[in-house]
């Protein structure tokens, strides 16, 4: 099976919407964006700005007709700033001129008086000030105070999680321009043509039915266009609809990595109890999430933080506060995982050092926790089809634990410097929506005279393929080829209300849309066809690979014979179909619910081998274990594994973001920012799909794979930390990620007070 | 500035433009040719996307200044395939999933193509070292050298 689109994009035909001019004339837009962190706007001059030839507009908040915002859960974000600034890289004026270059040399002659005030980027220091974006959120199981108690041992400590940038190749961008009916087309790349069409209706103060919104495929998202898209397409609809022409904005790379958000930096106190025999009896724990300067997504992610405390374990007391803290850095954003990597990291460290304080092996540790069947995760749902054990046991067997074991043992004792180790990390993941009333999705489907059918639905297709997966699902229904099927752009005309491609949601619920209006069109044909063949019973008739079957023998009608048909007797060939996750529900006031429609599970092994003189590793292999339900596309499903697992291993290893003392991103460029290459990346990658695992909550008994299998990279952090522990046993541990090389190194040395014995 | 004139191969056509000097052989490309197919990811050369062979060699056109190529052979991904016909690496590329946004696809099918045309035996560590300068942030790279590999096996 092939994935949709590769065909164009392997000759280079796929347009993105940076490739795209839909004129011959095209303005180009540039932003003009805050050098301080926190500070007030005395003055701002554009006179020499607008005196360069070439130049249009300069757009500022003064330009905007409607609501100067674009905060989508809380109102608390400008689209352009008026008095205040919050964060390096805050828009504050729009440069439009002829061409790109113009534009931005433009911007640069803009000149902004700013006073500066103190800033805040530390989120324990931001609590402390009560700088918060909403109150902090506890979930709670249990009695923690009085398990305490029952604890033989108890542990604490302190866990740093950075940042990561979204570092999808195609940068954020937009073009916008007038249609009739004083209407605004936008092209964007975005993961939520709803919320830039909503958003821009409130910023032009227009109502929604006149700003249509198309999204033909985007060059990765990550999260990164979930909610951070809106801006540059808001921005480019009020400059089409001012200057009644194209306006296009494409952020360049430098730009993308100072203005729009990441993954949000998190601080966690963590307190874990255990008996002597590695049964957890109680954990505390309390994040502090690094929010940045609005809330954007950060009280959704906050949650799921919450949701994903335990992975894939189970404590009977729990604890967990969130705190969402208010800084002075650029938004934090939704970011593959959501906030669920996060707490699945301190999780692992606090067993990792449970495990050396009761000298029971961290693995076994994980073993005897794990989640199973009936029990209840601290929001009050039950793991049911839980599958954590079989993945974790599978593993072992599959890939012969035991025997790397060995093999890792003789290889660390006939080397000195060199260390290897192996880290095994089980993932389990909620998937639906939390915010419940998102997990809501159409498809509209159309089957033309000649047999050929074209699909419109909700879903962004971002290189997940999830526009295969949907052709795959209708090809199913209807019994034709793939080729035969058309999936169309995602747009706000022919799909309304779309929730975003997002939660790892996108084929489930798509899926079921497209699933749903497929069967209703069959269900006509097939009354049509019993009509024609004359029997009474329209469930004795089948459609097989384009012929029409009547109690199991073949007929002589085809597709396209019958469709024909269907259109002659004036029978709809159409149809739009709404699916909405049943069962779900979540009480926010008492944190209990049924958020998730089921839970994705796996396990994976990671093999590191580490210089310990050089501090320098290397990733030899990551081999899983993951419950895919049946999957809807093996291609598609294993390139999503492949690809979450480097991006997690990038997260807990290479992948650094460092600000300066002024809240200003020192790794702003590819030179400075690393992510991993094909040398960053593990030698090995095997993945094993879970066997006889259909889910009855997918569709054709799947499961989502989108987020899942980025948490295995945590294990790369633990496979590392072990191999230093074999180097220098003993060794005092911070949990602080990203594991570089350069912090490899000073780990191992930085400390050492006496000479060390090599 | 004044423009001058330029004279190469481009994608097996003879062709002559006028250009500024001080033009990028990307922006070139892109924007006055029309040819979309090679992708701006980074603007600094670390990403590889606006990877274009320059006689058979795979380069950044966003470190080429355009008058660079004056005389020479220039390949985009627009010019890989022949009369619509797909190559042995790029039907590869489709059999291993070795694509998903496609953005960085343009560019690391050149980065193998012009080391295919250098070494058509390469073993695994130099098809590494061919695409190293080209970042994927989707697949994981596996099954891009997994199509490469059975690109040299045919």
């Amino acid at each position: 099976m092939i994935n949709f689109d590769s065909i164009k994009h392997v000759r280079g035909e796929s347009q993105f919407v940076y490739d795209f001019i839909p004129f011959e004339k095209v303005l180009y837009a540039y932003v003009f964006y805050s050098p301080v962190a926190h500070g007030i706007i005395k003055k701002i001059n554009l006179d020499n700005a607008l005196g360069i030839p070439g130049v249009r507009y300069i757009f500022t908040y003064k330009d905007i007709t409607g609501e100067n915002q674009v905060g989508g859960i809380i109102q608390d974000e400008v689209l352009l700033a008026e008095n205040e600034v919050d964060f390096i890289g805050q828009p504050i004026a729009l440069v439009v001129a002829d061409n790109f270059l113009t534009a931005k040399h433009a911007a640069k002659l803009i000149k902004c008086d700013i006073e500066e005030l103190p800033s805040i980027f530390d989120p324990r220091e931001a609590f402390q000030k009560g700088s918060l974006i909403i109150p902090p959120r506890v979930f709670s199981l249990g009695d923690v105070d009085e398990a305490w108690k029952e604890c033989d041992v108890i542990v604490e400590d302190r866990v740093e999680s950075g940042s990561q940038e979204h570092l999808y190749l195609e940068t954020q961008g937009s073009i916008a321009f007038p249609v009739e009916n004083e209407g605004i087309k936008i092209f964007s790349s975005t993961q939520n043509p709803t919320g830039v069409q909503r958003v821009a209706a409130r910023v032009l103060n227009m109502p929604m039915n006149k700003i249509e919104v198309d999204v033909l495929r985007i060059g990765g998202g990550f999260g990164g266009k979930e909610d951070q898209a809106t801006h540059w397409a808001v921005l480019t609809a009020m400059a089409a609809k001012k200057l009644q022409t194209a306006v296009k904005l494409i952020l360049p790379r430098q730009e993308d990595m100072r203005i729009t958000g990441k993954r949000h930096p998190y601080s966690t106190d963590f307190k874990i109890g255990l008996k002597k025999d590695g049964k957890i009896v109680a954990y505390e724990v309390t994040y502090y999430q690094n929010a940045g300067a609005a809330a954007d997504l950060s009280p959704a992610i906050l949650e799921r933080t919450l949701f994903h405390t335990t992975n894939s374990y189970y404590i009977p007391n729990v604890r967990a506060t969130a705190i969402s803290c208010k800084t002075n850095l650029p938004p934090f954003t939704a970011f593959r995982g959501f906030g669920g990597p996060q707490a699945m990291f301190v999780m692992e460290c606090a067993l990792y050092k449970a495990s050396q304080v009761l000298g029971i092996d961290y693995h076994q540790l994980q073993k005897i926790n794990l989640l199973k069947d009936g029990d209840e995760f601290p929001y009050g749902q039950r793991a049911e089809n839980c599958r954590a054990k079989v993945c974790y046991d599978s593993l072992e067997k599959i890939y012969k634990v035991d025997e790397v074991k060995g093999r890792i043992e003789k290889f660390n004792n006939q080397n000195r410097f060199i260390k290897k180790s192996y880290s095994i990390m089980p993932v389990c993941f909620g998937i639906s929506f939390t915010t419940t009333f998102l997990n809501q999705a159409s498809a509209l489907v159309h089957v033309y005279t000649d047999g050929s059918v074209s699909i419109s639905t909700a879903a962004v297709e971002m290189g997940q393929g999830v526009n295969a997966k949907l052709i795959n699902i209708a090809s199913r229904v209807f019994s034709i080829p793939p080729t035969r099927i058309k999936l169309e752009t995602t747009n706000t005309t022919r799909i309304a209300n779309t929730s975003p491609t997002a939660a790892s949601k996108g084929s489930d619920l798509n899926g079921f849309a497209t699933m749903e209006a497929c069967q209703a069109i069959l269900k006509r044909l097939k009354k049509l066809a019993a009509t024609e063949l004359k029997i009474e019973d329209e469930n004795q008739i089948e459609f097989k690979d384009e012929v029409v079957y009547c109690k199991g023998e073949k007929t002589d009608l085809t597709w396209n014979k019958i469709v024909q048909k269907a259109y002659v007797n004036r029978v709809s060939l159409s149809a739009h179909a709404f699916h909405a996750t049943p069962g779900l529900y979540f009480d926010r006031d008492t944190s209990k619910g049924h958020p998730f429609a089921y839970h994705v599970y796996g396990t994976a092994l990671i093999e590191v081998t580490v210089d310990c003189l050089r501090g320098t590793y290397k990733l030899d292999s990551v081999q899983v274990v993951h419950d895919l339900g049946e999957t809807l596309h093996p291609v598609v499903d294993k390139g999503q594994i492949e690809g979450g697992i480097v991006q997690g291993i990038g997260w807990m290893t290479m992948e650094e973001i460092i600000y300066d003392k002024r809240g200003k991103l020192i790794t702003d460029s590819l030179s400075t920012y690393k992510i991993p290459d094909v040398y960053g990346a593990p030698e090995k990658i095997e993945i094993h799909f879970l066997e006889n695992a259909p889910n009855d909550f997918g569709p054709f008994k799947s499961k989502a794979v989108g987020e899942p299998p980025f948490m295995y990279g945590i294990g790369a952090f633990f496979a590392i930390l072990k191999a230093m522990n074999v180097f220098r046993p003993g060794l005092e541990i911070k949990f602080i990620a990203p594991m570089t090389h350069e912090r490899v190194l000073m780990t191992l040395y930085s400390e050492v007070k006496e000479k060390v014995r090599l | 500035m004044r423009k001058i004139k330029i004279q190469f191969k481009l994608n097996h056509n003879d062709i002559v433009v006028e250009t500024f000097p001080n033009r990028r052989l990307l922006d070139l490309l892109r924007d006055d040719l029309n040819l979309t197919g090679t992708k701006e990811g980074c603007g600094i050369g670390e990403c590889g996307a606006c990877t274009i062979l320059i006689n058979n060699k795979a380069v950044n056109s966003c470190l080429i200044l355009a008058p660079e190529v004056d005389g020479k052979e220039v390949l985009t991904i627009e010019g890989l395939s022949s009369n619509g016909q797909l190559t042995t690496l790029q039907e590869n590329f489709l059999k291993y999933g070795a694509i998903q946004c496609g953005f960085c696809t343009p560019g690391m099918v050149l980065s193998a193509h012009a080391l295919l045309i250098k070494n058509s035996q390469p073993i695994e560590d130099e098809i590494k070292d061919a695409i190293a300068g080209n970042l994927c942030r989707c697949t994981g790279y596996k099954q891009i050298i997994e199509a490469i590999k059975a690109t040299v096996k045919s």
